[in-house]
Parts: structure tokens; sequence; C-alpha cells
């Protein structure tokens, strides 16, 4: 028995992970696909097989496409933004030792605060009769009359970025941080010793070494974006009209609110699609940026 | 704001950072840095010692009607928070405990018998980058067929099972980081492949536990969607989900939320404060690797 298990010692430790994948991803993504074809409720599903009417629909649904815009959007904005900031803040504490030990424990703050309760002072934050910001834009004298940053169509999105990233950039920036100080010493003293000048060390040295590690950084993080559900509920619940409406929160209403499931699976085999169609390119585009950096 | 900096020669310091940034700009980037991150907590703190008019009508900083504590009594009155609070400390370290048992066996086999080949761990990453919600309506009906929809059992099981993905991402790399002649030796020395796991890799590779496990127990704390839909009520409910429910007859009662808010998030923070070394190993070591 013993001999039996320690024969195939590799398997079994890896035996209960699959057991896990198949629950929480093979059969739901099987059970999605199936579901997608079929009119389906939460109550009653499989009532009937209707081909690829989900999918015809969704194509000529309008409140979808927007959705899909939107996440798109949402998330390429954010990622960038907060790479960007995240590196230039990397770029600035690297070498502080007493300070950067005060900035990474700030950092991780915002990280590990609940989404839903940071969400909710967001929502105090933007609010147009009680929020922080008017209050002092109306002080101030730069607004005249309150805005209600969340109900108002061309706020609302960026609203919910700067919560975002307020939540994301220590991220990019802790990753951005640990990239740069992985970076090898002896070819910046070469550099030193040959007197190059600090933009050529940045752009000729620091640049291409440490650029794979931003662009993965900026994969990554793109990719945990286009999941974002949480801000979105809390802040604006899709709305104004479906200004801020993200795919994660359109399925979650067609799904849990609607209860038409077999519609929901279509969309969410589109969303998949789409999701890995996007990354494809981006790490074609990866490739490219990388061969003209160096 | 980088290229202005440059002609700022720093005598100290080392040469990456010296390019960008003169020490003056650094610690105005500090500044800065720490005033955002903090405004919105020293918010909700404030927001939660001021009376519910003030809220109403102004959204000053600082109190200026005087400090109001009541909220923070109606916080646990008019809401059962302490239950969701214990709901979500059960689930967030039962459901840790049960994603790195299981992690930690996997990704020693992965690592270091390369089971799987390529596809197991192309698998495991596609199982966390893929939106939950995609998931949610199959996941959904297994809970119900399993009997499992609003128990805390449930929610265990299935937060224990979306957090394993990230286990193993995360303690990858320190196994990847030990070299494999110790544990040759212990095979010479008549150890089986669990006894060597067991009592050689563990104990060599315990930090990158204890953050994978800090990492788990944070996202479970911190999880809504899938809470939001297999919870229906205070049996189950968990944090997250209870301080949505501070809706009153005027609208949401901010005060009594924020205070509500900052219970949960207190003993975050201090998890934070304790264990920072190994966030910061944790979540940068799994990171940069891509």
């Amino acid at each position: 028995m013993r001999a039996f298990f320690e024969k195939r010692a590799p398997f079994v430790m890896v035996f209960p992970t699959l057991i896990v994948l198949l629950i929480i991803a093979v059969v739901p993504l099987i059970y999605v696909l199936r579901l997608s074809f079929t009119e389906s409720t939460l109550s009653a599903p499989f009532k009937a097989f209707i081909g690829f009417d989900n999918f015809a629909r969704a194509f000529s649904d309008e409140t979808f496409g927007r959705s899909l815009v939107n996440t798109l959007f949402f998330a390429f904005t954010v990622t960038l933004l907060e790479t960007l900031i995240g590196f230039v803040m990397a770029l600035a504490f690297q070498s502080e030792k007493r300070l950067g030990g005060v900035v990474r424990t700030l950092a991780l703050l915002p990280l590990f605060t609940p989404p839903v309760a940071i969400a909710m002072i967001w929502r105090l934050i933007y609010d147009p009769n009680s929020g922080l910001i008017n209050h002092y834009l109306n002080n101030w004298g730069i607004l005249e009359t309150a805005v209600g940053f969340l109900g108002n169509p061309q706020l609302a999105m960026p609203a919910i970025m700067l919560a975002d990233i307020w939540q994301w950039t220590p991220f990019t920036f802790l990753l951005c941080l640990a990239a740069l100080q992985a970076l090898p010493k002896s070819a910046y003293e070469a550099a030193n010793v040959d007197g190059a000048s600090n933009w050529q060390i940045f752009r000729r040295l620091t640049l291409p070494l440490v650029s794979p590690a931003v662009i993965v950084i900026f994969l990554f993080r793109f990719l945990i974006a286009l999941k974002v559900f949480d801000l979105v509920f809390i802040l604006t619940y899709g709305g104004p009209g479906s200004v801020t409406n993200v795919a994660s929160f359109y399925i979650y209403r067609v799904g849990f609110t609607q209860f038409n499931t077999g519609y929901a699976a279509a969309l969410s085999i589109l969303v998949l699609l789409l999701i890995s169609v996007v990354t494809t390119f981006m790490t074609v585009g990866r490739d490219l940026i990388l061969k003209r950096l160096n | 704001m980088s290229e202005q900096t440059l002609p700022n020669p720093m005598p100290q310091g080392n040469v990456v950072s010296r390019i960008m940034y003169s020490r003056y700009t650094r610690l105005i980037l500090i500044l800065v840095f720490a005033a955002s991150v903090l405004l919105p907590i020293v918010f909700m703190a404030t927001t939660s010692i001021k009376q519910p008019i003030e809220i109403r009508e102004s959204g000053a900083i600082l109190p200026t009607r005087g400090i109001f504590t009541e909220n923070w009594g109606r916080a646990f009155a008019n809401v059962p928070l302490v239950r969701y609070l214990f709901n979500s400390t059960v689930v967030a370290v039962t459901s840790t405990l049960l994603a790195l048992l299981i992690a930690v066996p996997a990704t020693y086999s992965i690592v270091r018998f390369r089971t799987g080949g390529m596809v197991l761990p192309s698998l495991i990453l596609g199982t966390y980058v893929m939106p939950p919600i995609v998931v949610s309506i199959p996941i959904f009906m297994m809970t119900r067929i399993a009997g499992l929809t609003d128990t805390l059992f449930g929610l265990i099981l299935l937060h224990g099972m979306a957090n394993l993905p990230v286990a193993v991402w995360l303690i990858d790399s320190y196994i990847r980081s030990l070299p494999v002649e110790l544990e040759q030796a212990a095979w010479v020395d008549g150890y089986g492949r669990f006894e060597t796991l067991l009592k050689v890799v563990i104990p060599l590779i315990r930090p990158g536990i204890v953050s994978a496990g800090m990492i788990c127990m944070i996202l479970s704390w911190n999880e809504f969607l899938f809470a939001l839909i297999l919870t229906y009520s205070d049996v189950s409910h968990t944090f997250p989900i209870g301080i949505s429910r501070y809706e009153g007859e005027h609208g949401l009662q901010f005060g009594e939320m924020a205070a509500a808010a900052l219970t949960g998030i207190i003993p975050i923070y201090l998890i934070v404060l304790f264990f920072q070394r190994y966030l910061v190993e944790g979540l940068t070591q799994g990171g940069v690797r891509g």
C-alpha cells in the first residue's frame, strides 16, 4: 500500500488539485458552454435547445457591446496609469532605505482593503451633498454648484477608475520596485566608470533591462483589471444608463437578477473568447516592443 | 517629470535612482503618496465619528460639530456585525488552510517532478485569470445541488478552491529556489517522497507558505461576488456583504457604515503590519516571474 503511493507520489500530490480544477474550472466551463445553446432560467436550466440564438441575440445587444467596450477601456486605462505611476514611484524609492520601508508598508494598505468597504467610502467622497471633493472644490471656489460625480455620464467612469487606481497602483509599484532591485549592479558600475550621462544610463541600461518585467506586470494587472466587478456594483450599479456597465456586472445582472442563465452563459463564452484574443494580441505586442528596445 | 530632475547629481545613493530624482523630489513624492493612500482611510475614520446630520450636509474631513461616538454603537446594534465578522473569520482561516493543504504538495510535484508538463501550470494560471463571473452560474447550481447554499461550509469550500491557483502560484518560486541536492540527500538517506516533502521541503519554504497563507486569507476576507450569490441570510453573510446593509430610512447610514467598515478593516491592517515582510515578498516573488 505504502509502496503503491510512494511509487506514484508525484501524481498523488497533484491529484487533489486536479479534482479542484475540475470542480471550479473544467466542469463549469463545459456546463456554461452547454447552457449557452439553450433557453434556461436559474430555476429551470436546459428548457430547450435553441442553437446559436443566444449568441445571435448577443451580437445585436447594444448594452452588451457597450459593456465590452467599457471593460476594455477601463482595464486598459487603469492598467496604463497604474503601471506608469507605479514605475515612476519605484524609480524614486528603490534606493531609499528607511523611507522605502514606510512607503512599502503604506502601499500594502489600499491593496488589502476590502474593495466593498473602500467603494463605500469613495461613494461618500464623490457625493454631491456630503462628499469630500465637492466640499473642498466649493469652498475653494473652483466649483460653483455641486457635482454628482457618480451620477454624471461623463464623470462616472473616471470616478470608478480613480478608486481603482487608488487600490491597485501599490501593486504595480511593489512589483516594479522588486524588478528594479533585481537589476545587476555590475552593469551600472561599468556605465558609471565609462562616464555615461544619467539619461544615457536610464535610456540604454535601466529601460531595456527592466522593460521585460514591467511589461509582464502590465499584462498581469490588465488581466486582473478585466475582472472588475465590486467597484462598479457598489459605486454606480452600472449606471448612469449603462455608462459604467462592465462585462462582469452585465453577466451578473442577466444571470442573477433577470435569471436568464442561458443568455448569461452565451455572454460568458463571448467574454472568455474576447479575453483570449486580447491576451494573444498583447503577448504579440510585448514581443514587438521588446525587439524594438533591444 | 523624470527629465526635469535629471541634472541633479546625487552624491550618495545608488546610480539607478540617482539618475531620476533629487532628494527633495523624492520627499515630495513620498508625502504625496502617503497623503493619497491615507486620505480615504482617514475620511472613513472621521466619518465614523461625525453626526449623521453633519455627514449629510458637509464633506469636511474633520467633524465640526463635536465627536459623535454613537455611530459605533449603532453599527453593532442595527446589523449583526459581530456575526458577519465571525463568519468571515471562520471562512478566511479554514478556506486558507484548505487551499494550502492542497497547494503545497501539488506545487512541489509540479516544480520538482514536472507533473502535468506544460498543461497543468497553464490550466492553473488560466483558472486564476478567468473572471469568476464566467463560472458563477454552474458554481451556484453545483452548490445548490450539494445543498451548500447559505452555509459557511459551502463558502469555505469555494474560497479554498478559488484561492488554490493563487496559492500554487505564490509557493512556486519558493520551491523553485530550493537546491535539489537537499532532497536528493534525503532520498539517499531512505526518506520517501512524502517524508521529504514533509520534513525537508516544508520547513525550508515556511516563509513562502506564510505569505501565501496571508494573501489567501485576505483575499477570502475581501471576496464579494461568491459571497453575494451564495449567501442569503445572517447565518452565512460575510463582512463585505454585511457592510452593504447599512441602508436606512434616509438612505445609506454612512456614519454607521464607516464604523462597521473600519471594524472589519482593522484586523486586516494589523496582519499587514505584522506580516508586511512576508506579504511584500510573496507578492513580488510571484509577480515578476510571470
